[in-house]
């Protein structure tokens, strides 16, 4: 039997099968020598696992986006990085001139209410304007043209903001109260990782509340279902696709908030690369699936932080941090290459089917 | 299948006899080709800079000292009006091919100038080399490109910038000597610039008795530094040396601050920070940061510096933007000095200028430029080297001004 099971194996198989079992090993032989070093103290650990813990936060909320328009309209939306990129310019055009008054280091609730609101409806008047403009006439098309549309939509989105603001890095406001950290258990917690995590943790809370219990949520996944029996059905898909573009919209202007003030810098490709990673969470959780985004957020956020010197101290890779995306999109390979469908993507086939 | 061996021996012979045939054109006779200019038809300088993104002032900053040297020129030479064909080649790799590719498709690209960064130049120039075009370099300081062990096909590059062999040296001598700091990590962005200079600086370090306690690289995109500077915060360095760009400098400084077992490690990096752009994107955090770089005091500089300083006041209606504007301009004197030495007009008044000679005349060319003297060794580098070290004195942007904010701390 066993034999008979050895002989259907094909090389594609064993390459695969070579592949988990590196990979494996070097997670586990890295992790078991770097702890038995012990060149990282307790506090650093926790460090790492805030930092992991804050991008993560923020890839969450823009793979939202990804994964809702994905789930709507089958469209991988390219240019959602970008939209995060317009936030965090809304953001900064506000958070300034509140600093300079004094008004973000005194008022910090209000301040960071009307950063968030400004950077809210500009990201989200533009993912509306995007859908309308550049997105709708290809709702029917079949093929690439739609996604080269989304490639084409990124790139205009980038060079207008670089025309209308320059290409230099613009500094984000830096308040006292953002530098100043909670002491918990002896460990040193920054505020704004804190604010941003927490924060993050409620408005995906928010989204998922709206996306499950409110009759446009309840259009929305019946739409992500089956597009044209839900419109035999009255639903007003066109309502519904401008809906979900509000709401990738939305948390795309609160990430890219975030992201500026965790990170302190705006300018134009800004929203490339948290973009581009941010998808690779979503597809990592699951692409379409809600839950599976916010996972793959934090997933891919922790193993960016902690896993180039867990995995590679121990082994003694030198400079292992600039190794940190390979580790990323290694691991999540491993995980497509064992669950195809992304982390949660299973429950809802089954649930579909 | 015989057609196709005559094809390609026919090839073979034709590849043969333009490698070793010199051509005639007009009056001039040259082994790599030669140029000819209409009468009244432009002189055409190519140019490739990083003109967009993050580093924008390093680039823009050398194009308006080639402008100025142009303007210097009454914007002719012999007889023909001077035009720069300037692309951006985004400093990187993939922008520096592009760009060079360009310039090289154009017949009429005489000499080009540029690149800012050496990741630019690395394949840049050997695309313009094939095409018998010089390239002289006005910021890109990546020792390999002038190293006695570089390539044939960078026999047409030469640079009226130092070379970051000097550079590192200088920094590792300061660090250990006036610093007195006895161990440092290093980090690069993988570019030729930043990986070169940083090995450099480790290498004397040690050799002064110094320890380098680690080499780190991060991507250039990179902008979460947290967990990297925590790494490095277990090694207890007493100087991190980072000469990376704009964007991933920034915010190692400013992320520096509040990273634990860091309050009191120095931190240092290379001469790709000396902008305004650069104090913007670090806010407060870039007071009291250093950085290794030429001396542009004007004791340092040639005698005329302080005039083309006035010069490009008066022209852009601010200083100087970054710092490598004096060499920028040599640059472009050098290569108008090389034109006039080799060019020939004939009767009517086109204008001939052989590839091959053009190249002996930039490497024999020497004169006093307002970076200091200009001659070419026989790898290309043509410019003198004096060390200093700057500090940033103010988080405003406004301030930026070469010995003003950042300030010579040294020597």
């Amino acid at each position: 039997m066993v034999g008979r099971n050895i002989a259907r194996l094909n090389a594609v198989d064993v390459v695969l099968w070579g592949l988990r079992v590196g990979v494996v090993a070097v997670v586990v032989i890295g992790t078991v020598g770097t702890l038995i070093k012990g060149r990282y103290n307790a506090a650093q650990w926790f460090d790492f696992i805030m930092f992991g813990l804050t991008i993560g936060s923020i890839y969450a909320q823009i793979a939202l986006g990804y994964t809702m328009v994905y789930g709507v309209l089958r469209l991988i939306n390219f240019a959602h990085g970008d939209i995060v990129m317009t936030g965090a310019f809304a953001g900064y055009f506000v958070a300034m001139p509140l600093d300079r008054s004094g008004f973000l280091e005194d008022n910090p609730v209000l301040a960071m209410a009307a950063i968030l609101l400004v950077a809210v409806i500009v990201s989200t008047s533009i993912a509306v304007l995007t859908e309308r403009i550049a997105y709708r006439p290809f709702r029917r098309v079949v093929g690439l043209a739609p996604l080269i549309c989304a490639i084409g939509v990124s790139f205009f989105l980038e060079q207008t903001f670089r025309g209308m603001f320059g290409s230099a890095v613009k500094s984000y406001p830096d308040p006292q109260w953002q530098r100043a950290a909670f002491h918990v258990f002896g460990f040193n917690v920054p505020r704004i990782d804190v604010l941003v995590i927490g924060l993050a943790l409620i408005f995906m809370g928010l989204l998922y509340l709206i996306v499950q219990r409110t009759r446009m949520g309840t259009a929305m996944r019946a739409v992500a279902e089956d597009g044209e029996a839900a419109a035999l059905m009255g639903i007003d898909v066109n309502k519904v696709v401008v809906f979900t573009f509000v709401l990738g919209g939305a948390m795309a202007g609160i990430a890219g908030v975030f992201y500026a003030f965790v990170y302190k810098q705006v300018y134009f490709l800004m929203g490339f690369t948290p973009g581009i990673k941010a998808f690779g969470a979503a597809v990592l959780g699951g692409i379409g699936n809600i839950p599976g985004a916010m996972l793959g957020g934090f997933f891919l956020g922790m193993v960016e932080s902690v896993g180039p010197t867990l995995f590679l101290d121990g082994i003694g890779i030198p400079a292992p941090y600039q190794l940190r995306d390979l580790i990323a999109f290694t691991l999540l390979i491993m995980v497509l290459i064992f669950r195809p469908h992304g982390l949660l993507g299973e429950a809802l086939a089954k649930k579909r089917a | 299948m015989g057609a196709l061996l005559k094809w390609s021996a026919g090839v073979a012979l034709l590849c043969a006899s333009q490698a070793t045939t010199a051509a005639t054109v007009g009056p001039v006779t040259d082994d790599l080709g030669v140029i000819r200019i209409a009468k009244g038809a432009p002189i055409q300088i190519g140019a490739y800079w990083v003109l967009s993104g993050a580093d924008t002032a390093l680039g823009l900053d050398e194009k308006r000292g080639v402008e100025i040297a142009f303007k210097d020129m009454g914007g002719k030479l012999l007889g023909h009006p001077l035009k720069l064909n300037a692309e951006d080649d985004g400093c990187n790799a993939e922008g520096g091919q592009t760009a060079a590719t360009k310039l090289a498709a154009n017949p009429q690209t005489v000499i080009v100038l540029g690149p800012a960064c050496s990741s630019a130049a690395t394949p840049g120039a050997p695309i313009l080399w094939q095409q018998g075009i010089v390239d002289i370099c006005t910021a890109c300081t990546a020792p390999a490109l002038t190293a006695p062990t570089r390539k044939k096909e960078y026999d047409g590059f030469a640079r009226t910038v130092f070379s970051d062999s000097e550079q590192g040296k200088a920094d590792a001598t300061y660090v250990h000597n006036v610093l007195k700091a006895p161990s440092v990590v290093t980090i690069h962005d993988g570019s030729p610039y930043a990986q070169q200079l940083q090995q450099v600086m480790a290498d004397n370090f040690r050799q002064l008795g110094g320890k380098v306690l680690s080499q780190e690289a991060i991507a250039p995109t990179d902008v979460d530094m947290k967990p990297l500077l925590t790494r490095i915060a277990s090694e207890k360095p007493d100087l991190i040396y980072f000469p990376v760009f704009t964007a991933a400098a920034a915010q190692i400084v400013r992320q520096a601050r509040g990273t634990p077992g860091l309050e009191k490690t120095k931190l240092m990096g290379g001469g790709s920070l000396l902008s305004a752009d650069f104090i913007e994107a670090a806010g407060p955090a870039v007071v009291g940061f250093i950085i290794g770089y030429p001396d542009l005091s004007p004791e340092a500089m040639g005698k005329n510096y302080p005039k083309f300083v006035e010069e490009y006041k008066k022209a852009y209606n601010e200083a100087p933007i970054s710092g490598y504007h004096a060499n920028a301009y040599d640059g472009a004197m050098l290569a108008v000095k090389a034109i006039e030495k080799v060019a020939k007009t004939d009767k009517d008044g086109n204008l001939y200028i052989g590839k091959k000679a053009l190249r002996d005349a930039v490497f024999a060319t020497t004169f006093d430029g307002i970076s200091g003297p200009i001659a070419c060794d026989q790898y290309g580098e043509c410019s003198q080297f004096k060390p200093s070290v700057l500090e940033f004195t103010s988080s405003d942007p406004k301030t930026f001004g070469v010995g003003k904010n950042p300030k010579k701390i040294w020597p």
